[in-house]
């Protein structure tokens, strides 16, 4: 223990400098860890003021250790502890911190136990008074400022002094005993708290500086990249794609593959990473089956080439690209050659990556479908207005006039009726009842034409009128039935249309007996395949048109549809 | 006086056409047909000097059925159709004679014309009669089908007129031989022969010369003298 008078001011402020200095550096150390993350701002979640809470108590505490005692008091750093967490945490936080660290020297003991305690938790009020007043003014980018934490201090430990000379007894101990550590006290502890908080904003700007050159090269790789992929997930687009990454990123190489086969790949072992060549990488196959990120440091996980020994890559990191739901349609990634490693920054902007990836072949694959959709039904469009059956329908009427009139008439109104149904717009949709109703007028002209070789079963039941379903679906399965099948017939034949629903499936079905069909494959013409793109790209492949076929007996055609919504019957 | 045929699937078509021609007192209808394959043999029995047809009919279109008849006995031929943008820009090429249904009678009336003057088939080939059969229509026991080419083995000629016969099928056909011959791949192997040579699962040679091919399904077709050397030559046997 020392006495009093056997130190002077400047040997002491030496002193708690130098053991400042080792508690910066502790506080150096911990700034490197995550457990630092949540001081580096003005915390308001609470589990960013327990760790606040934590961080400075235990500051508190480690201050009051590396004091020097001085004829049963301490000497000490304890007030940096407590000043910081009131400023950072608030008010409660401070009080806490400095309860914790107050209580933790009160059990020390020595004659300025009680007053240090009380002083210490003072200290932290202090600190959170400050940050309460300065939020309420909306000047939180004053609280994390060196000058503020130093005049903060200076305050409360001048404060500090004056508790003890009010709390501490006999109050001439109390009194030698400030006069001779006021000064080192309130400088060390003022300068210790300005360093801290300037440690902390070090550490707040370099953070920021990487999120910085983070943004900054995932937003240029997302600018260059704009639509590229969007354009089709092929080897051309891959490539460049490869490229931008690689050019931006600076990792060694970069492939994109798709479940298959390499697509494009840029950079180190571009002589041997052939582009079209098959997925030979475990890893690779690894993260399509398992839908998951694998990194191959080249240590833990070893990364050799599968193509070639003398690859210089060492090092791999493939993530998967998902397209619709969460589903893997390819990957990416990123290779880094022998003695050099990933940065983290690649690593997580990998990620980014994928995902930008990832959506530019979504939003390409819905622009694809969305323009299919709209050619399907400019097509069906067209094949509304059939000219084979128009000028058939004209001259059956003209044999019809000379023989009945009156017949005549009704074909005439079949026909308006016909036309009046096909004119309206193929992207809406049209109850069950609408569609029969135009079948029915188009069968009857048939009818008139084919007297007698042609035959119509009807079996829909009532209660499916009201269904919803694209215009234009029905028509164009039965004219197929009747130009393939029926006109095809030398002997009479029949058409049946039959619906039925099964929970939340709609199928109608149209039978010819002829059985004739043959396959043609990607015949735009043929108004059944555009029907049936029309409904898979609008509800999906397990729903649209499903041919059977017994030769010289009957052809079916099945359409499925979701029952989507009903009318209300009226 | 013209005697006309018409050939069209359509009731009301051949009704309209009918009551168009019954306005011109120098033509008589004599016959009227559903199909093609009817409409052949309705051609070779009564011998029109036109034929009104229609293209687009039940199997066998109108332009197939044009490739089906004997050049040197063909009728003149009136194609007549509602619509259809490839047999216009044929008949065009051809400089074919030919109807747009709803039928115009003042059109009609100029091609009557053209027929009292005696016009006949302008030498051009007919659209169609170029192109190689895909089947051979064929009637039996009063029904008409078709039998496609690679089932058929082997087609001869008898008192009772051209006989196919396929693995599971047999049926008269209005066609010539001579028809068959040039307008699909079988070889003629004996004068009222003409085989499928995809069908010959073996030739039997015999002591005169002569040979008999025997088919996948054991079926028996002599090869006459003449014959077999062509037929050896197909089959690259020396």
């Amino acid at each position: 223990m020392l006495e009093l008078e056997q130190i002077n001011h400047l040997a002491l402020t030496g002193s708690l400098m130098q053991q400042m200095s080792v508690y910066l550096v502790i506080a150096y150390l911990l700034s490197k860890t995550p457990l630092f993350a949540p001081l580096m701002q003005v915390t308001v979640r609470l589990p960013d003021k327990l760790v606040c809470y934590f961080v400075f108590s235990g500051f508190c505490i480690m201050g009051t250790y590396f004091g020097f005692q001085i004829e049963g008091a301490i000497a000490n750093t304890r007030a940096i502890g407590a000043v910081l967490g009131g400023i950072l945490g608030g008010p409660v936080v401070g009080f806490a911190v400095g309860l914790t660290g107050g209580l933790h020297r009160y059990s020390l003991g020595g004659f300025t136990d009680l007053a240090c305690a009380v002083s210490t938790t003072a200290e932290g009020v202090i600190g959170g008074c400050l940050h309460f007043y300065l939020m309420r003014r909306h000047r939180a980018d004053r609280l994390l400022n060196p000058m503020t934490a130093l005049f903060a201090t200076l305050f409360a430990e001048a404060m500090q002094m004056l508790i003890i000379l009010l709390i501490a007894k006999p109050f001439d101990d109390a009194s030698r005993l400030v006069a001779h550590i006021a000064l080192p006290m309130i400088l060390t502890n003022s300068l210790g708290a300005a360093l801290f908080m300037r440690l902390i904003l070090d550490r707040r700007e370099t953070m920021e500086k990487y999120s910085i050159a983070f943004s900054a090269k995932a937003l240029r790789i997302a600018e260059r990249s704009v639509g590229v992929l969007m354009q089709g997930f092929n080897e051309h687009n891959c490539t460049r794609m490869a490229s931008i990454i690689q050019e931006e990123t600076g990792v060694g190489a970069v492939a994109i593959t798709d479940c298959e086969k390499l697509l494009g790949f840029v950079g180190v072992g571009a002589d041997h990473h052939l582009t079209g060549t098959p997925i030979s990488s475990t890893h690779t196959f690894y993260a399509i089956a398992n839908n998951e990120v694998v990194y191959a440091d080249g240590a833990d996980i070893s990364y050799t080439c599968s193509v070639s020994k003398d690859c210089k890559l060492s090092s791999c990191l493939v993530i998967p690209l998902r397209g619709e739901g969460n589903r893997v349609f390819g990957t990416i990634k990123l290779y880094e050659p022998k003695r050099k490693f990933f940065s983290t920054l690649n690593r997580t902007l990998g990620e980014g990556i994928a995902r930008l990836l990832s959506n530019q072949v979504l939003a390409g694959t819905i622009e694809e479908q969305k323009q299919l959709l709209a050619q399907s039904e400019i097509k069906l469009l067209q094949a509304q207005i059939n000219p084979h059956f128009l000028f058939n329908a004209l001259n059956t009427l003209a044999a019809v006039i000379r023989r009945d009139p009156e017949e005549a008439r009704q074909i005439v109104q079949y026909l308006s009726t016909f036309f009046r149904k096909s004119l309206k717009r193929v992207s809406n949709d049209a109850s069950l009842n609408d569609e029969i109703e135009h079948v029915n007028a188009y069968l009857h002209i048939e009818l008139a034409r084919f007297a007698g070789r042609l035959d119509i079963k009807m079996a829909v039941p009532e209660d499916l009128l009201p269904l919803q379903l694209p215009a234009f679906t029905l028509q164009p399965i039965v004219e197929n039935a009747i130009k393939y099948g029926i006109s095809q017939m030398i002997e009479p034949g029949t058409v049946t249309i039959s619906a039925q629903r099964k929970d939340a499936v709609l199928t109608i079905v149209v039978e010819d007996s002829a059985g004739l069909y043959q396959p043609q494959p990607d015949n735009d013409g043929l108004g059944m395949n555009l029907v049936d793109r029309r409904i898979k790209i609008r509800y999906g492949a397990a729903y649209g048109i499903e041919v059977t076929c017994e030769p010289e007996c009957w052809t079916r055609v099945a359409i499925r549809l979701p029952v989507e919504k009903e009318l209300v019957p009226c | 006086m013209l005697n006309a045929l018409i050939i069209d699937d359509e009731v009301p078509s051949r009704e309209e056409l009918k009551a168009l021609l019954a306005s011109a007192p120098d033509v008589d209808v004599v016959g009227e047909c559903a199909n093609a394959i009817e409409g052949l043999s309705a051609i070779h029995r009564l011998r029109p000097d036109v034929v009104f047809l229609d293209i687009q009919m039940p199997r066998v279109s109108g332009l197939e059925m044009v490739g089906m008849i004997e050049p040197s006995s063909l009728p003149h031929i009136v194609f007549v159709t509602a619509y259809d943008e490839h047999a216009l820009k044929a008949f065009e090429e051809h400089a074919a004679d030919y109807l747009l249904k709803p039928i115009d009678p003042q059109r009609l009336a100029k091609t009557l014309d053209w027929l009292r003057a005696g016009a006949r088939p302008s030498g051009n080939p007919f659209p169609g009669t170029d192109s190689v059969l895909r089947h051979i229509p064929c009637i039996a026991l009063n029904r008409i089908f078709l039998i496609a080419l690679d089932e058929i083995e082997y087609i001869h000629t008898d008192v009772s007129g051209v006989q196919v016969v396929s693995t599971s099928k047999q049926g008269v056909t209005e066609l010539t031989l001579k028809i068959i011959q040039e307008r699909t791949p079988f070889i003629r192997c004996h004068r009222q022969y003409l085989v499928n040579l995809n069908q010959i699962a073996e030739i039997e040679l015999q002591d005169n010369g002569a040979a008999e091919i025997v088919t996948h399904s054991g079926k028996r077709v002599p090869v006459s003298r003449r014959h077999l050397r062509e037929i050896k030559d197909k089959l690259l046997i020396s």
